[in-house]
């Protein structure tokens, strides 16, 4: 369906510097394939979606699209880019529009589509996206997340061959970032066919049926969702898709902002959507802080999520002693209890510098 | 309306109050001595106004036109005003609430004013002057125009004459009867008729246009006037600048006061409102000022706003070229616009600029007013355009829009909503703007209000009738661009 070949991108700032985001793309995409782009920050996975509907015109390399290379002078991108939906982060609905209007603007001027029929096409596409209710409203009106499934409404409403995500999530409250999901997973159960850029690698996992690693504008591994997650090939690509997320506070003493460290925990944990593990995780903290362990400040705590191995631990960093605090500090039985109650795990462990408790929630 | 309504009747009552002041004597004067503790009013600049600032028993207060004079005097806001016996005239005399108190002893002489380098120009007038003297033509037509004749008469004749010749092209700095003054959209009156002897003399048709003082004369001095005329007085100053005719008359200074003893007929408001709107308006078909005043104040703003957005849309281009001193152009152009004042640029533009091309006043006009506009609406693009996000535009075009169909069906309609109300208020106010036009002879609407009062010696009817009219261009010109607001529903 799409043949890329030595796509290559390079911008120009302001101040006269090159910088060449794509080097060399070389990839094929077939009819029905859900395809997911992730990779570090910067390295031009957003700007080869842009790139492949022609919205940032490509330095070098071709692509074609239906045996036709769209690259070539006089090529009415218009046309292409009506068989070629795409979805922003940003959203960009139009504003001086209602819901419907913006689903149905397109259709109506460009293929010319009876208002009335329109109307119920996008009726209908709106009630798939679960927005049928907010017809009548106006964006400024929506969450983030019902602009974005406006949003894909929209992009469906032409009827395009493939559509692409550019990171439909990241600018999203973590609480409506499920909702979105789960409107691109019964699109790609529908088999329309889709490149995905999204920092959401169990998301990505789930639903492709091919990942794109990037790093340094070239497709560095490409793979089942298996291959890339669970045997890499490459380093660098088994170092990001096992990346483990991670906050960390230095507890200098009781006057810590405990409340302040409190809400960061909240957070963390409905960003790596682990919410069910942040009730646990806070008692652990005011146990182990409030009680157990105050004779040891200052310490350093440090919250970490895997997310593809779904791991979260609290790790409580005790420099300059040679023995388990937990040990010295001689807790009750009932404490002890208390604290193995909220978590599945306890570890100590020596580390260079002092010792570390460890507890997987 | 309400409120314009209540505005009117307030102005009215005040006129029925001033109408029903009770009786005093009227103020008698027999010689300049008289004026002393008294508050005296003349033209700003004029003979009498430098004669009298000397004297420190006086309030002198000086003041624009006759027709101000007159005002302030009715009001009693001066209790004499000094002015030229001519301005006296018929109309005046008509009124019955005004007598001359006074005359001066001796008169001004009085003549036509050329440029230095046309003397011979200078000597045909003086010779058709003398030759009018002598054939008797002269004392004929004082005897018409600065007695009641002509008033009485009601019927203006001229001599008629066919020319082909170059236009003799006359500055009149001051409108008023009976010496030169405009019934129907025809000249008349005493120098207009001695003009007409010259143009005949030299195979030229008149090109008359109305003027104030200072832009009569700027108006000569730089050559779009051959001639100026209006009660100019021979004066040492201004025969440093210019070039004077031999005077046709001497005019003698006359003291103004109000007549308390005339007997002043009570009249209900209907019938005053009658009279008053009878000789502003219904009286030698002067409704026909404003009537046309309003076709070239609605030319001037309509065809500024158009060229105006136009030339706007040319800087704002410039604003986003690649070329840095493209770029900078109109932030250099805004920022010279908006040092200078409007009719300082408009002046500019008519007397130096487009001075010697024989473009039209309104023309002129047009291209001032335009220039300030394109820099104001290239403000407004600006702000408006750049405050669409350029998602807007990325999300029209990845829907399959090109990129004109993105621009007008998208990002315009979004621009307009914001831009709208800022292009409306520049509307207005360039609307409101342009009534400085009179200073380089345009007459529009407020000009024809002035042309009116200067007959009339009435400020209500006129000032308010142009103020009622702007207001309804402003409401109309609002209405329209209200017209141009996207429409709540796009499809």
């Amino acid at each position: 369906m799409i043949t890329v070949s030595h796509l290559s991108k390079t911008f120009r700032n302001p101040d006269g510097s090159v910088i060449q985001v794509l080097k060399d793309v070389n990839c094929e995409i077939h009819p029905g394939e859900v395809i997911s782009i992730i990779g570090p920050s910067g390295t031009g996975k957003s700007t080869l979606l842009r790139v492949l509907n022609l919205l940032d015109p490509p330095t070098g390399g071709s692509i074609i699209y239906d045996g036709e290379d769209i690259l070539r002078k006089g090529y009415p991108v218009h046309m292409l880019r009506r068989k070629m939906g795409m979805v922003f982060q940003s959203f960009n609905l139009f504003e001086h529009m209602t819901v419907l209007e913006n689903v149905i603007y397109a259709p109506c001027k460009i293929k010319k589509t009876n208002l009335e029929e329109a109307r119920e096409e996008g009726l209908k596409l709106l009630r798939k996206v679960g927005m049928a209710e907010r017809a009548d409203s106006y964006p400024s009106s929506l969450s983030g997340g019902q602009k974005q499934r406006v949003a894909i409404a929209r992009c469906l409403a032409m009827k395009p061959e493939v559509i692409l995500f550019d990171e439909p999530t990241s600018a999203l409250d973590p609480s409506m970032v499920g909702e979105v999901l789960s409107v691109i997973r019964s699109l790609a159960k529908e088999g329309m066919t889709m490149l995905i850029v999204t920092h959401r690698l169990k998301f990505a996992r789930d639903v492709s049926t091919r990942v794109f690693y990037m790093q340094d504008g070239i497709i560095y591994e490409e793979g089942s969702p298996k291959q890339i997650f669970e045997s890499p090939r490459h380093s660098a690509t088994k170092t990001f898709v096992q990346s483990i997320r991670k906050e960390v506070f230095q507890v200098s003493g009781t006057d810590f902002d405990f409340p302040d460290m409190q809400t960061r925990i909240q957070q963390f944990c409905i960003k790596y959507n682990i919410s069910d593990k942040s009730d646990n995780a806070l008692r652990a903290c005011e146990l182990v802080l409030g009680k157990l362990l105050t004779a040891f400040f200052p310490m350093t705590v440090r919250i970490t999520h895997s997310e593809l191995s779904d791991v979260t631990a609290l790790d409580f960093m005790v420099e300059g002693v040679a023995t388990s605090p937990l040990k010295e500090a001689g807790i009750s039985p009932s404490n002890m209890k208390k604290l193995r109650s909220l978590c599945q795990e306890i570890m100590e462990e020596p580390t260079s510098r002092g010792f570390r408790v460890k507890l997987l929630i | 309306m309400n409120k314009l309504l209540r505005v009117f009747l307030f102005v009215c009552a005040l006129v029925t109050l001033g109408c029903s002041a009770e009786k005093a004597q009227s103020i008698e004067l027999k010689s300049e001595a008289d004026l002393a503790g008294l508050r005296v009013a003349a033209i700003a600049g004029s003979s009498y106004e430098v004669d009298l600032s000397s004297r420190d028993d006086i309030s002198l207060q000086r003041f624009n036109s006759m027709g101000d004079i007159l005002q302030a005097l009715v009001s009693e806001k001066v209790d004499v005003a000094i002015h030229d016996e001519v301005y006296f005239n018929a109309d005046l005399r008509k009124e019955n609430g005004i007598k001359i108190a006074m005359r001066g002893e001796t008169g001004s002489p009085t003549a036509f004013l050329f440029r230095k380098h046309d003397p011979e120009l200078v000597e045909a007038c003086s010779s058709v002057i003398r030759r009018m003297e002598e054939d008797g033509t002269m004392k004929r037509l004082k005897d018409f125009w600065l007695t009641d004749k002509y008033a009485e008469t009601g019927e203006y004749t001229h001599i008629q004459y066919e020319a082909s010749g170059e236009p003799l092209r006359v500055a009149v700095c001051v409108a008023v009867a009976p010496l030169s003054f405009i019934v129907d959209g025809e000249w008349y009156g005493l120098e207009v008729d001695i003009l007409r002897e010259l143009g005949k003399e030299l195979g030229r048709p008149l090109e008359i246009k109305s003027h104030n003082t200072a832009s009569g004369l700027l108006a000569l001095a730089s050559g779009m006037a051959d001639v100026a005329c209006g009660c100019l007085f021979i004066t040492p100053e201004r025969e440093e600048m210019f070039a004077f005719s031999e005077p046709y008359h001497f005019y003698r200074p006359a003291y103004f006061v109000v007549d308390r003893e005339a007997q002043k007929e009570h009249v209900g408001f209907a019938a005053w409102l009658k009279t008053i709107i009878h000789k502003n308006l219904i009286a030698e078909r002067r409704w026909r000022f404003i009537t046309t005043g309003l076709w070239v104040t609605l030319k001037i703003s309509i065809l500024a706003i158009l060229l105006g957005s136009i030339l706007g849309i040319g800087l704002y281009t410039m604003t986003r070229s690649r070329k840095k001193w493209v770029r900078s152009f109109p932030r250099v152009y805004k920022g010279i616009l908006a040092g200078i004042p409007q009719l300082v640029l408009l002046l500019i533009l008519f007397y130096v600029v487009f001075a010697r091309t024989g473009i039209p006043a309104e023309i002129v006009a047009v291209i001032a007013f335009a220039m300030y506009f394109a820099s104001s609406a290239c403000s407004i693009y600006t702000s408006s355009l750049d405050a669409i996000p350029r998602g807007q535009t990325e999300a029209g075009l990845a829907l399959g829009f090109t990129r004109t169909q993105t621009f007008l069906n998208i990002v315009l309609p979004q621009a307009t909503i914001r831009g709208l109300p800022l292009y409306k208020h520049q509307c207005t106010s360039l609307i409101k703007g342009t009534s400085i036009v009179g200073y380089i002879a345009i007459q529009d609407i407020t000009k024809a209000g002035d042309i009116i009062r200067s007959r009339t010696f009435d400020a209500v009817i006129p000032l308010l009738l142009v103020t009622v009219i702007y207001f309804l261009l402003v409401w109309l010109i609002g209405a329209l661009l209200n017209l141009a607001t996207p429409k709540k529903r796009v499809l």
